[in-house]
């Protein structure tokens, strides 16, 4: 369905020095670095998968997805899509996706969203016949009908982001592009959309491959992701791989009955540990401490938390694929797969 | 008035770099209404030489270029977005924001404007009128630039700005009424562009229009520097001139201030 | 069939942002108001300015006051055109690009020209439009104008190959923003060489008159096809000009505009 060989897409960046003069000399004779926003990355999808592509802030993510929707060409590597090149013939290759950003909108801004619709039907050539049928669809499940005569700069975050994924699927497309679908929404509004997805990809094996921020939307609709980091993949796999490989990793909760006595523990020095073996936080009332338990047993370290300090609850958890990868952004774990 | 320096610089440094960021973009502006300028001069130019004779209304053809590029220089330096920002400042609510500073609201736009004209005098105004000056030189024969004309030029300049910017900000309060201000504020650029003489020499108009027009206060923003610049005025109109640029000015300070206080007390009552 | 459903299509999209622009105008009815004022006002001031002239000399270069009027009307004609239906090629210089919001219109099945210029409908055009006609219904009768149906035909071509010359113009140097991000001052530059066509170019001098002629040639979308009309010069060169300026431009804008595309890098992460 979807493969990407060797991606790389490289920028050319002006460096302005400052002054008028630097402005003057960077505008005949510029001088250009160049960075690397994607850098040899592969990977492929099967119809019908959810991916979900999960990396820090300038990553590449965006670049990817940029990409493989034809809005960037590659400057080397490969990408085909349904058999499709993206950036070759892109009229004919957006007919089959659809695209969605969600830190800007593709509706158009003063129209009312039922006119945005008829202008993307036109856009798309569907039928009316389909186009009928479609919006009953798309109405049952992301609930359009309530703000469907509206201008869309008055709707809501929420009623904008279910429009815009609605706008983006009216052509029945096989392969959909989320690009940070949940960003910048309540919770509630956030799983009103994951469930969307979900049910778009179970009704007509939509592939969907989305970037996000927030690790929820992972866990619930995808089985597979794609870590990327500095522009390169870090991981590759199945959240249950990724948790079972760093399963190690335990949290342990507590609440002191005393917040000032938690100073007297000091478990790197008691247990001898190294800076990413373990790790305290606290939000002023739970303590979480995420240890390596290959390194420190949990009867040793409950054993000394308990007869340090008076503690009001404690408990002892896998940590959570959240709590796995900030380790991994943070280098704490090392992946050497 | 040392203090107000003090306070109010960080804003002219404010403007200077604002004007530096985006001089490329100015310069192209400006360089496009340049354009205008040169159409004016070689219509002018056929004007003289399809009629035949050597004057009109008093203008030489040397006297009209040079006028048509000063008017231009002249409106340019003169010309004040202080309209647009307060409009702006009306629509976004923000004009409330500026009760609560223990800053004058009219100073700090004031002089963030004198910053972003450091930039437009060096970079625009000076090159120009050397080349005005050239132009004469070049044509007559003889250097023309006379001192004492200059200085009385910069100082009815002045004058012309500071009128410029205390109107500006007062129709700005019109967006309490007219909202979107695009339109209202295109429509006033072409009215004060006209009625200050930037279009046409307020000499050509037939003489009982030509009068009125020059006691507007508009004729103080373009027309009176520039024809204290080219010369066409003499010692009595020059004083009479001046007296009436001060008065618009005064004017149009209070008239800025009460509208400001009436604002003050809408918004403290109305809640903004 | 291929072809008529496209059009079909095309105005029906046109159809949908028109209905929208003027539902926005009823909206702002003020600012409209104001603005196409401003806009009748700026005419009627540089009519007035004319007259003013006139009444002092016998004629401009050999053309009579009413003959000025009727190049300055026809001047009128496709400069508002264009300005109403490819308005928006000045947000691409001005902040489609800069902003990165071109990205949806790559991600649409249709030219990427088209889903940028039928978007918008600018309305502010009526009142340039509505001034070009008054000036030529003024002119037309104190003139002698050759009126047969092969010059009417050969008026509505002029008018249309006009417009193009002024929208590749704004194509050329809107695309520029692909490469430096914005391009608006640019536009505006190039853009206001328009106002020499109101004249007769012969009252300015040589090297002026070849820019306009050859190299930004908004001297073929007024003086010469109007003067076709006026004095009866060379069709071919008058008119035929007209058509192959308005061609080379439209060829060159969209090769560079398409060059832009290829070239465009969105806009941050």
């Amino acid at each position: 369905m979807i493969y990407v060989e060797n991606l790389k897409k490289e920028f050319k960046k002006t460096i302005k020095e400052p002054g008028l003069k630097g402005s003057i000399k960077s505008f005949f004779k510029p001088k250009n670095e160049i960075i690397t926003a994607v850098n040899d990355i592969s990977f492929h999808v099967a119809k019908g998968e959810v991916l979900g592509f999960i990396g820090p802030n300038g990553a590449g993510k965006s670049t990817v997805i940029k990409m493989l929707t034809g809005i960037l060409t590659p400057t080397s590597g490969r990408c085909e899509i349904n058999g499709k090149i993206p950036y070759k013939n892109r009229k004919n290759y957006v007919k089959e996706i659809g695209v969605v950003f969600g830190q800007r909108t593709q509706l158009w801004w003063d129209l009312a969203l039922r006119e945005t619709y008829t202008v993307l039907k036109e856009i798309y050539e569907v039928d009316d016949e389909s186009y009928k049928k479609r919006m009953a669809f798309l109405n049952e499940v992301l609930e359009l009908e309530e703000f469907i005569t509206s201008p869309v700069r008055t709707l809501s975050l929420g009623q904008r982001m279910r429009a815009d994924i609605a706008a983006s699927l009216l052509h029945s497309p096989k392969v959909l592009f989320l690009d940070e679908p949940t960003i910048g929404l309540d919770v509630v509004v956030k799983d009103n959309i994951r469930k969307a997805i979900k049910a778009i990809n179970a009704e007509e094996n939509t592939t969907v491959i989305l970037t996000t921020h927030d690790l929820q939307d992972v866990e619930n609709l995808c089985e597979r992701i794609v870590m990327i980091d500095k522009g390169s993949k870090v991981f590759d796999g199945e959240i249950s791989a990724l948790k079972s490989k760093f399963g190690s990793s335990r949290e342990m909760k507590f609440v002191p009955e005393n917040p000032e006595s938690v100073s007297a523990l000091d478990y790197k020095k008691e247990f001898n540990l190294r800076d990413g073996d373990i790790a305290v936080e606290d939000d002023g009332y739970t303590y979480s401490v995420r240890f390596n338990s290959n390194k420190i047993g949990v009867e040793k370290l409950l054993n000394y938390t308990l007869s340090t300090i008076h503690v009001k609850d404690i408990n002892v958890g896998d940590a959570d694929i959240e709590e796995i990868i900030k380790g991994i952004y943070r280098s704490e774990v090392k992946l050497d797969a | 008035m040392r203090k107000i320096f003090k306070i109010y610089k960080p804003f002219t440094h404010a403007g200077v770099l604002l004007a530096a960021q985006y001089r490329a973009n100015f310069f192209f502006f400006i360089l496009g209404d340049i354009l205008r300028c040169f159409i004016n001069y070689f219509l002018w130019h056929a004007v003289f030489t399809s009629g035949g004779e050597k004057t009109f209304a008093g203008f030489s053809e040397t006297d009209m270029v040079v006028y048509i590029f000063i008017s231009f220089l002249t409106s340019v330096i003169a010309y004040s977005d202080g309209s647009y920002i307060v409009g702006e400042e009306i629509r976004d609510g923000n004009i409330a924001m500026r009760m609560i500073k223990p800053i004058r609201f009219d100073l700090t736009f004031l002089f963030q404007e004198l910053g972003e004209r450091l930039i437009t005098v060096t970079m625009i105004f000076l090159p120009l009128m050397l080349g005005v000056e050239i132009y004469k030189f070049v044509v007559t024969g003889v250097i023309g630039f006379n001192i004492l004309n200059f200085v009385l030029y910069l100082f009815s300049l002045i004058l012309a700005y500071l009128i410029s910017f205390y109107f500006n900000v007062c129709y700005g309060y019109s967006a309490f009424v007219l909202k979107n201000l695009w339109g209202a504020n295109f429509l006033k650029d072409c009215i004060v562009g006209f009625l200050s003489g930037g279009v046409i020499p307020l000499a050509f108009l037939p003489p009982a229009l030509s009068v009125a027009l020059n006691i507007l206060p508009f004729a103080s923003l373009t027309y009176t520097p520039v024809m204290i610049y080219v010369g066409m005025f003499d010692a009595p109109t020059i004083i009479i001139s001046f007296a009436l640029q001060i008065f618009w000015l005064v004017f149009f300070f209070i008239l800025q201030q009460i509208i400001w206080n009436a604002c003050v007390k809408r918004m403290s009552v109305q809640g903004g | 069939m291929r072809i008529l459903h496209k059009i079909h299509r095309t105005f029906k999209l046109h159809r949908i942002f028109i209905k929208q622009d003027l539902k926005k105008l009823m909206e702002y009815k003020i600012d409209f108001l104001t603005g196409a004022i401003g806009m009748l006002l700026t005419q009627a001031i540089n009519i007035f300015f004319l007259s003013v002239i006139f009444a002092r000399i016998p004629n401009l270069e050999g053309y009579s006051f009413e003959q000025i009027i009727f190049i300055y009307g026809f001047a009128l004609l496709p400069k508002s055109i264009d300005h109403l239906f490819f308005d928006n090629l000045w947000a691409i210089g001005y902040f489609i690009i800069r902003k990165g919001d071109f990205d949806k219109y790559l991600t649409r099945p249709v030219s990427t020209l088209f889903a940028v210029t039928v978007e918008k409908f600018q309305v502010d055009a009526f009142g340039e439009l509505f001034v070009g006609v008054l000036l030529l219904g003024y002119s037309v009768p104190k003139i002698t104008l050759n009126i047969s149906f092969l010059n009417v035909i050969l008026f509505i071509i002029s008018i249309i190959f006009a417009t193009f010359i002024y929208t590749g113009v704004k194509l050329i140097t809107s695309s520029i923003a692909f490469w430096t991000k914005r391009s608006g001052s640019i536009i505006y530059m190039f853009y206001m060489i328009n106002e020499f066509a109101k004249y007769p170019t012969t009252i300015y001098n040589r090297a002026l008159r070849a820019v306009i002629t050859y190299i930004v040639p908004f001297a073929f979308t007024a003086f010469f096809p109007a003067s076709y009309f006026i004095t009866g010069g060379n069709p071919w060169y008058n008119i035929g000009g007209t058509v192959v300026m308005s061609v080379i431009l439209m060829a060159v804008g969209i090769f560079v505009w398409n060059k832009g595309v290829s070239a465009y890098e969105s806009a941050g992460s």
